[in-house]
């Protein structure tokens, strides 16, 4: 990560930390919402890897409040959903690792018991491969100017997988925890809950796989793979 | 070292490979147009299993085998990325590249970095023009998911090595030249330790390979049996009692290729051709929800072999690429069976594809490492074990 963008990244924690009690004031006085406007108009000068950035950072901390709406145009929030969706990911994981590390049941660690591993390792997978279509959605949006229309295959396939991903991610989560990551206190519902309801939002699966089911019918088998390569 | 953490983060590593790739895969796309075998579709599927020697040999002549092998042994000394864009290419075309598959993919590159001059000047250049064919000598019928249980012996003599023992499952071995064998070098030594690698001739005395019959009905696997079998001292690849570490090493080129996404590749494409450009709602979501996994399967596997070619050890990486890969290859025949109406024995490209598919797909996660064993790296890679 660019000196830059890990600065970014530390002033978001910081504000996204103070916003989740005092709500958006802290946000909108460190001007995220200049994170896109040209250094030459006032405003960062930064691209969709910092906006994917900050916004991983801000689906963890402040999943409640209208950051993405605050810092990118409509026909953009698709993907800074996918944003959201991988920090929170993120977070559930790395929540689950810490319980099933410390928690201890039949004398041990729950991460000693085989069935648990295996069900991280694959809630992992998922958390990865979010990661990746978010990162590959960036490029491919810094690629085209930003220009929606541009990316519209990147964002139908990037949400879908993200959305597809919240049943695997959220069901194994909870259950490596157990009965305390069903409370109101622990902190696992602030990442999980937001998940299904993102799931929702800005095109749920059937809105994206028909979207680009009908665009990929239109390229034919040999033509999907042609698309795919020269982008 | 391999830990979770490293490869977590916002941004992919870089898929960077030199030159101008748009024009390597139109040369590579046009040289296919006029030499692919225009065989059977099913062929087209899996096809990294499909044996054509006189096409591997074409392809080896026109520069796409041994890419990246040294120029003075024959290879193209080209990039690790720009043989993956010739892979990735080779695959979704559904060119039968299984004859110098292994010996391009792991053998060459592992003779480069462990063999002795005298090795790679013997196999490299057969290796790059894509005639010379090499399998690998793992299993055994005590050591399948458990490696390090492996028992076929070397004892060093002073003609050479004597091996005695058997290996299984052993893929392309009844068309191969050589075989990369695991064995154990150091009397009454356990486990991981004490073994080496062998790189043994077929031709060899006391060699007897078997067929095994997969319930495809094909014969892509064998039992290789070695009796008082002699191998020059030469043999040895690497270091004596190394073998463990080298093999897991050749692993990590295993497991992370285009190959783990797009063997069914054909599948999807039929699916897309047999829906035409205004397809019914249930088949147009299919083909969104199996695109989107694939766009996101290639992204990873981009990534891992960028940070592979960069000299880093993406292990956990390589088999988050298998795993993903695997479901995803295994699931898609499930769900077009699922919405395509069709008897069994259906005629049409799509149906006999499906089939072939949906017989194939059970080995997607046991060849290169078990499901259970690749989730068991993660996990590792998780901290957890
Ligand atoms: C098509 C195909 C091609 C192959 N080609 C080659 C080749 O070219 N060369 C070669 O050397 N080998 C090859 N193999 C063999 C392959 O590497 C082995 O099949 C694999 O390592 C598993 O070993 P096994 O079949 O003995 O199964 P086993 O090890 O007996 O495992 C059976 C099941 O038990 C599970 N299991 C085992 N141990 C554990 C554990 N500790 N915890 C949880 N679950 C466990 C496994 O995951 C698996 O699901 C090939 C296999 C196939 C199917």
């Amino acid at each position: 990560m660019s000196a830059a963008r890990a600065m970014l990244c530390d002033t978001a924690r910081a504000v996204f930390a103070e916003a989740a009690t005092a709500g958006m004031a802290p946000v909108e006085e460190a001007g995220f919402a200049l994170l896109l406007v040209p250094e030459a108009e006032g405003g960062f000068g930064g691209d969709w890897e910092d906006v994917n950035a900050v916004l991983q950072i801000a689906g963890v901390t402040v999943p409640g409040l209208p950051v993405a709406e605050s810092m990118v145009s409509d026909a953009l929030l698709p993907a800074a959903t996918v944003s959201l969706m991988a920090g929170a990911m993120g977070q559930a994981l790395a929540l689950s690792i810490e319980h099933v590390s410390t928690r201890q049941q039949f004398g041990r660690p729950l991460g000693k018991f085989q069935a648990v591993q295996q069900s991280l390792a694959v809630m992992a997978c998922e958390v990865r491969a979010v990661e990746a279509a978010a990162a590959a959605l960036a490029a491919r949006l810094d690629a085209v100017g930003l220009d929606p229309a541009a990316a519209d295959f990147e964002m139908a396939a990037a949400k879908l997988r993200a959305n597809r991903a919240v049943g695997v991610v959220t069901a194994i989560a909870h259950q490596v925890h157990g009965a305390i990551g069903f409370t109101r206190e622990y902190d696992l519902n602030r990442v999980t809950i937001p998940l299904m309801r993102w799931r929702g939002e800005h095109g749920n699966d059937a809105y994206w796989a028909a979207r680009l089911g009908r665009q990929v019918a239109g390229l034919g088998g040999q033509g999907l793979w042609g698309a795919m390569t020269a982008r | 070292m391999h830990g979770w953490a490293d490869m977590q983060g916002f941004a992919l590593y870089p898929f960077d490979p030199p030159g101008d790739i748009g024009a390597l895969r139109a040369e590579l796309r046009a040289w296919l147009a006029v030499n692919q075998p225009q065989r059977d579709i099913v062929a087209r599927a899996n096809c990294w299993a499909s044996f054509d020697a006189d096409f591997s040999r074409a392809l080896g002549a026109a520069g796409y085998v041994g890419m990246t092998l040294p120029i003075r042994y024959g290879g193209g000394d080209r990039h690790p990325l720009e043989r993956y864009v010739v892979i990735e290419e080779l695959l979704a075309a559904g060119a039968p590249v299984g004859a110098h598959w292994i010996a391009d993919r792991q053998t060459g590159p592992l003779i480069v970095r462990y063999g002795s001059e005298e090795q790679r000047e013997r196999y490299l250049p057969g290796i790059a023009r894509g005639e010379l064919y090499a399998c690998i000598g793992l299993s055994e019928p005590g050591a399948g998911s458990d490696l390090a249980a492996v028992r076929t012996s070397a004892r060093e003599t002073a003609e050479g090595w004597r091996i005695n023992g058997q290996k299984i499952w052993t893929t392309g071995a009844h068309f191969s030249h050589i075989m990369l064998a695991l064995v154990r070098t150091e009397e009454g030594s356990e486990r991981n330790a004490g073994l080496s690698q062998l790189l043994i001739d077929l031709d060899t005395p006391g060699i007897t390979i078997r067929p095994i019959i997969d319930m495809a009905g094909h014969h892509d696997f064998n039992e290789v049996f070695f009796d008082d079998v002699l191998v020059p001292h030469g043999a040895l690849v690497g270091t004596r009692g190394q073998g463990w570490q080298q093999v897991t090493a050749e692993l990590g080129l295993e497991r992370s290729g285009p190959e783990r996404y797009l063997s069914s590749h054909a599948l999807l494409a039929a699916l897309i051709d047999a829906a035409g450009a205004d397809p019914g709602p249930a088949v147009a979501v299919l083909v969104g929800e199996l695109t989107a996994e694939m766009w996101t399967l290639r992204q990873l596997s981009m990534s891992t072999a960028a940070k592979l070619a960069a000299g880093e050890d993406p292990m956990v990486e390589a088999s988050v690429v298998k795993e993903l890969g695997n479901a995803f290859e295994q699931d898609m025949p499930r769900r077009v069976q699922a919405i395509v109406d069709g008897p069994w024995d259906d005629p049409s490209d799509l149906g006999r594809l499906l089939r072939a598919l949906l017989i194939a797909s059970p080995s997607f996660s046991l060849r290169g490492g078990t499901r259970e064993v690749i989730r068991g790296i993660i996990a590792r890679g998780l901290g957890l074990r």
